[in-house]
């Protein structure tokens, strides 16, 4: 059932959804980007239909809602491990389809991979309900189609905005249908985007020989020069589950402390060392192929469904070398022809 | 070439002499150093119709147009009535009618009042600049009406972060635009990133804890350049949203005392800069006993010592609560000629009002 | 749900000086482990390290720790009756079930020969499980070597048994790298049924591999235990990975043929 709310409606049945659920959503913050006056857009529990940055994609992705840069595993003592608590109250998210096909991802290696699943990533998704948000075509840097990720029927509401401030609201989950009651139904469908400026095509790596050639293969050496191993790409993308654990001892009690589970990147300094200061990939090219591979070809390689990536461009967005994402995919697929040519 | 012209009112007019008698160069004001790339047009048919059909960069930002002859000046100045307009009166709300704030009545005519409080320069601040913390053409914008026109002298340079490339150690009142950055530890991946930036190209008042995984910051010295913020990854750094300035005073180049400013105020407000300035009129006024001389601010400053400089300029002033301001400061002189200051008492210089002989 | 990551408390019931640096910790546990699996071992506000199981019996656990950073320095601060905290056991092991009734090869290297050190205690306690085992272990110097008496044990019930030293002389030990002795290994006398471990570190594993290959023996028969950066230990955290493996559950041991093209 879809309707159209005004605006004083659609506070309404904000507010009584309030009651019920954390509600997140992207949330503009000015003059918090990186550089001076710009705006950075990020998820945040908001408190108000007006708190939703709906227009412009969120710079960094909805999985912070669900898999925070940091959380609390444990608070310990001396002798004991207490695991950390949350709240058990239900959680809607406003997202796009990318970043809501982008747990599908997440979820393939918090929940199951190598006969494990996270209960820390389990008890916030166990939460969560998604209202899909029409994305409107997204951005100059989104490539979701290419990657099949532009759809979902992963949704209990979906909204389009309207410039007057009216809302649409279709109603999939009938758990979600006492809260339209008064509300004259209309007809509403949401729309996905089924074209992108940006198209890619994901090169086949058919075998080890041609896997190993291309990790060797000179490509790499130019981001020695370009990428300042920063991470950024990393951090801002919807995909990317690699995090540290890391004990910390608060300041003024030494005797108590907790076990902190902190976003990591493949392409920071320091995510191969082991005691001794041996890394095993020490420059930029070797993390950047690294990066890229796992994306492209070591992801899939293991969980056959779906590459890395939902083509949500952030990683582009973030970097400040203005290194894209979809360039250096083309690349790697001209250097796999050049190998299959045997010219290298 | 047998002509009888008065260099000093022509200079007030912002015509410069130059080698060849009768020939000048006019000094057209762009305050903050940025207009619209149509002025250019203008500038192109002043050169083209009265000067050498070139210009010049200005040291302080201006157009300079040079050979303009002194029987084309009174048509220059009419044709300039479209420039000042709107580069001063549109652009920066400019009361042209003032001087030193006393209504004194301006000939659109007659081109430019005063060529006092020389014109503001600015780099492109954060307009583009990735590293710029404020937007120094608009504050330009603001200022230039409370400084200009006047016949108080006084080089405001305008940076847009601490690594001042526009120079406001330089001048006389130089203004740099500072970040007040705060730091939100749940962002914080503990890469160290900032602290590695701080160190190499900033202050070093950063540091990874290796217990917390935390950064820590030693505020003391933080210059506000808004580095960390520029590096991290994750967006832990960030800036306030509203602007602070740190003013540096005194500073010069010249023949004779050249130095470096040094401090006044630190983590001032946009209102704070701005109501200061309006104290920079009454200041000069005072130290020259209410005639203007064509001497530069930082002479001034040394005239009246700067306890009484601070007194004049923070009148009336509502400082910020984040707002420093030097209890005292020790210049640095390169004195061209040892001891240059140390001279006969009946050579000193005075300031403030002097008693009727 | 079950917290995969949660440690629980287990007393230190015995510490061991093998050397200066490297001691070996018993546990008084339950926990079962396959032989070749690590746990992660834990000090509450210092951090955690995965550990190979490098004995096991009845009622306990042996690890040998190798004191070289944050978390090792505090644990060989702990003394027997000191609790500490485990999770586990994590990872695949040695392919036990492929070794029973061949002819066992290990080739290990310094702290290497930890993980197998089950392995080749459970070969020598029990008589019959393989038909024999062939053992070159090689250690950089006389104050390197580990498990004293094992080796001992070990030269005396395995059929072929080189003890090697890198470039120190002492007696009972041959001098030089492992390398050196893998053509001594009498490939005939195996009749192809046999299985190799190699374990030591990645450049030692890596020549190891190269040689057994020159001298005939079969790729699909070595076996190798890997060792990476570990943060979680449950295919979480995304540290050990090289490829589409990760080392913390689809390894440590991997077989060679997929060894020797995990490129880093
Ligand atoms: C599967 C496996 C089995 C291992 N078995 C043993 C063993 O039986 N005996 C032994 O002495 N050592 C073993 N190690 C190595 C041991 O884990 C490291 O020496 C230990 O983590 C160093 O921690 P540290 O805090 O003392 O050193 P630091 O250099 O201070 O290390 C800081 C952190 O980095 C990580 N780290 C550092 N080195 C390693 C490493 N080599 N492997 C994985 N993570 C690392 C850990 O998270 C550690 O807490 C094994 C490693 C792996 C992966
Ligand atoms: S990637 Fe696709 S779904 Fe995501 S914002 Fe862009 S267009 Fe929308
Ligand atoms: S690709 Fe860009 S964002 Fe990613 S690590 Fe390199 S420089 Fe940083
Ligand atoms: S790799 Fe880039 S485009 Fe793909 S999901 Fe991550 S951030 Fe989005
Ligand atoms: S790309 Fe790097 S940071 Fe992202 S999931 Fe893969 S290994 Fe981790
Ligand atoms: S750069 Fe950012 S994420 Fe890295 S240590 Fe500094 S604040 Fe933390
Ligand atoms: S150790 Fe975390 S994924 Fe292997």
């Amino acid at each position: 059932m879809s309707y159209r709310l005004t605006q004083n409606e659609a506070d309404a049945v904000f507010a009584e959804l309030l009651k019920k659920f954390d509600i997140y959503a992207p949330h503009r913050h000015v003059c918090a980007g990186r550089y001076s006056d710009d705006d950075i857009v990020k998820y945040d529990k908001v408190e108000s239909l007006s708190d939703v940055e709906y227009k412009k994609k969120s710079d960094y992705p909805m999985k912070e809602v669900i898999s925070p840069i940091q959380q609390a595993l444990f608070y310990f003592t001396e002798d004991e491990y207490r695991e950390s608590k949350v709240s058990s109250r239900p959680i809607l998210i406003f997202a796009r389809p990318c970043d809501i096909n982008a747990q599908k991802i997440q979820a393939r290696i918090y929940a199951g991979n190598g006969g494990f699943t996270d209960s820390y990533y389990e008890r916030m998704k166990d939460r969560v309900k998604y209202i899909l948000m029409d994305c409107e075509g997204g951005d100059d840097n989104c490539f979701c189609v290419s990657m099949h990720t532009n759809k979902t029927d992963n949704y209990s509401l979906a909204v389009k905005f309207h410039e007057d401030g009216s809302l649409f609201v279709k109603v999939k989950d009938q758990d979600f249908d006492n809260y339209f009651q008064e509300i004259k139904e209309i007809e509403f469908e949401p729309e996905f985007v089924n074209k992108n400026e940006l198209k890619v095509t994901v090169p086949v790596i058919k075998d080890h020989e041609t896997l190993n050639k291309l990790k060797a293969h000179p490509m790499w050496n130019e981001f020695n020069s370009r990428c300042i191993s920063c991470g950024a790409c990393t951090i801002a993308c919807s995909t990317c589950t690699c995090f540290t654990t890391k004990d910390i001892i608060y300041g003024d009690n030494p005797e108590v402390g907790e076990r902190r589970r902190i976003e990591s990147s493949c392409q920071v300094d320091g995510y191969t060392t082991v005691a001794g200061g041996i890394s095993y990939r020490k420059t930029a090219g070797e993390k950047m192929r690294f990066k890229m591979l796992h994306k492209f070809h070591d992801y899939k390689e293991r969980f056959v469904d779906s590459d890395m990536c939902v083509g949500c461009g952030r990683c582009t967005a973030r970097c400040p070398q203005f290194i894209s994402i979809t360039t250096t995919l083309d690349k790697m697929s001209k250097a796999i022809e050049e190998i299959e040519k045997g010219e290298v | 070439m047998n002509q009888d012209i008065n260099i000093k009112t022509l200079q007030k007019n912002c015509f410069r002499q130059s080698k060849v008698p009768g020939v000048f160069l006019l000094q057209m004001r762009v305050p903050g150093g940025y207009v619209s790339a149509e002025m250019l047009e203008i500038v192109k048919h002043i050169s083209e119709t009265w000067g050498d059909g070139n210009f010049h960069f200005g040291t302080r930002q201006t157009f300079d147009v040079c050979g303009i002859k002194y029987q084309d000046v009174p048509a220059v100045n009419e044709y300039l009535e479209k420039y000042i307009k709107s580069v001063e009166e549109d652009v920066c709300g400019v009361d042209m009618d003032l001087i030193a704030g006393e209504k004194v009545g301006w000939n659109p005519k007659a081109g430019y009042p005063t060529i006092g409080a020389r014109n503001i320069t600015a780099c492109i601040g954060n307009y583009h600049c990735v590293c710029g913390n404020v937007n120094t053409f608009e504050l330009a914008r603001k200022i230039e009406g409370i400084i200009f026109p006047s016949h108080y002298h006084i080089k405001i340079n305008i940076s847009g972060c601490p690594n001042d490339c526009n120079k406001a150690h330089l001048c006389d009142f130089g203004i740099i635009g500072v970040a007040e950055m705060e730091y939100h530890p749940d962002r914080c991946i503990g890469c160290g990133l900032c602290a590695r930036t701080c160190e190499k190209g900033s202050t070093r008042v950063l540091t990874l804890n290796e217990e917390t995984g935390k950064i820590e910051k030693d505020t003391c010295c933080c210059v506000g350049c808004g580095e960390c913020a520029r590096v991290c990854p994750a967006s832990a750094w960030t800036r306030k949203e509203e602007k602070y300035y740190r003013v540096i005073i005194g500073g010069r180049t010249g023949r004779q005392t050249p130095r470096t400013g040094k401090m006044f105020l630190n983590w001032a407000s946009e209102d704070v800069v701005l109501s200061v300035l309006k104290n920079w009129q009454n200041f000069s006024a005072w130290v020259m006993n209410y005639k203007p001389e064509y001497l530069h601010g930082g002479h001034l400053i040394d005239r009246a010592g700067y306890k009484k400089f601070k007194e004049i300029m923070l009148e009336g002033v509502k400082l910020n609560p984040e707002c420093l301001v030097a209890e005292d400061i020790y210049w640095h002189e390169t004195e061209y000629r040892s001891n240059f200051n140390v001279k006969p008492l009946s050579l000193h210089h005075t300031a403030g009002p002097q008693d009727k002989k | 749900m079950e917290n995969i990551v949660q440690p629980k408390p287990y007393k230190i019931s015995e510490v061991r000086h093998e050397t200066d640096l490297e001691y070996t910790f018993r546990f008084d546990t339950d926990i079962k482990v396959n032989h070749g699996q690590f746990l992660m071992l834990s000090i509450p506000k210092i951090g955690e390290v995965p550990i190979s199981v490098s004995d096991q019996g009845d009622g306990w656990l042996e690890f040998t720790i190798r004191k070289v950073g944050k978390v090792t320095n505090v644990i060989f601060e702990k003394v027997a009756g000191d609790v500490m905290f485990l999770r586990g056991p994590y990872g695949n092991g040695w392919p036990m079930d492929k070794f029973q009734g061949k002819h066992l090869i290990v080739i290990a290297g310094g702290t290497g020969v930890s993980p197998v050190r089950s392995t080749l205690n459970f070969c020598a306690r029990n008589e019959g499980f393989v038909k024999d085992v062939s053992l070159i272990c090689g250690f950089k110097g006389c104050n390197c070597i580990l498990f004293k008496s094992d080796l001992e044990k070990w030269q005396n019930n395995f059929k072929h048994t080189w003890l090697c030293l890198d470039n120190e002389d002492k007696e009972g030990f041959c001098r030089g790298f492992v390398t050196n002795y893998i053509k001594e290994l009498p490939l005939n006398e195996y009749e192809d049924n046999y299985e190799i471990i190699v374990v030591g570190p990645p450049v030692m594993m890596k020549y190891v591999g190269l040689e057994l290959i020159k001298n005939g023996f079969s790729e699909e028969k070595i076996w190798m235990s890997f060792e990476r950066k570990m943060s979680c230990g449950v295919g979480k955290c995304g540290h050990c990975r090289i490829d589409e493996y990760y080392v913390c559950t689809d390894g440590p041991v991997f077989p060679y043929k997929i060894a020797k093209n995990l490129v880093d």
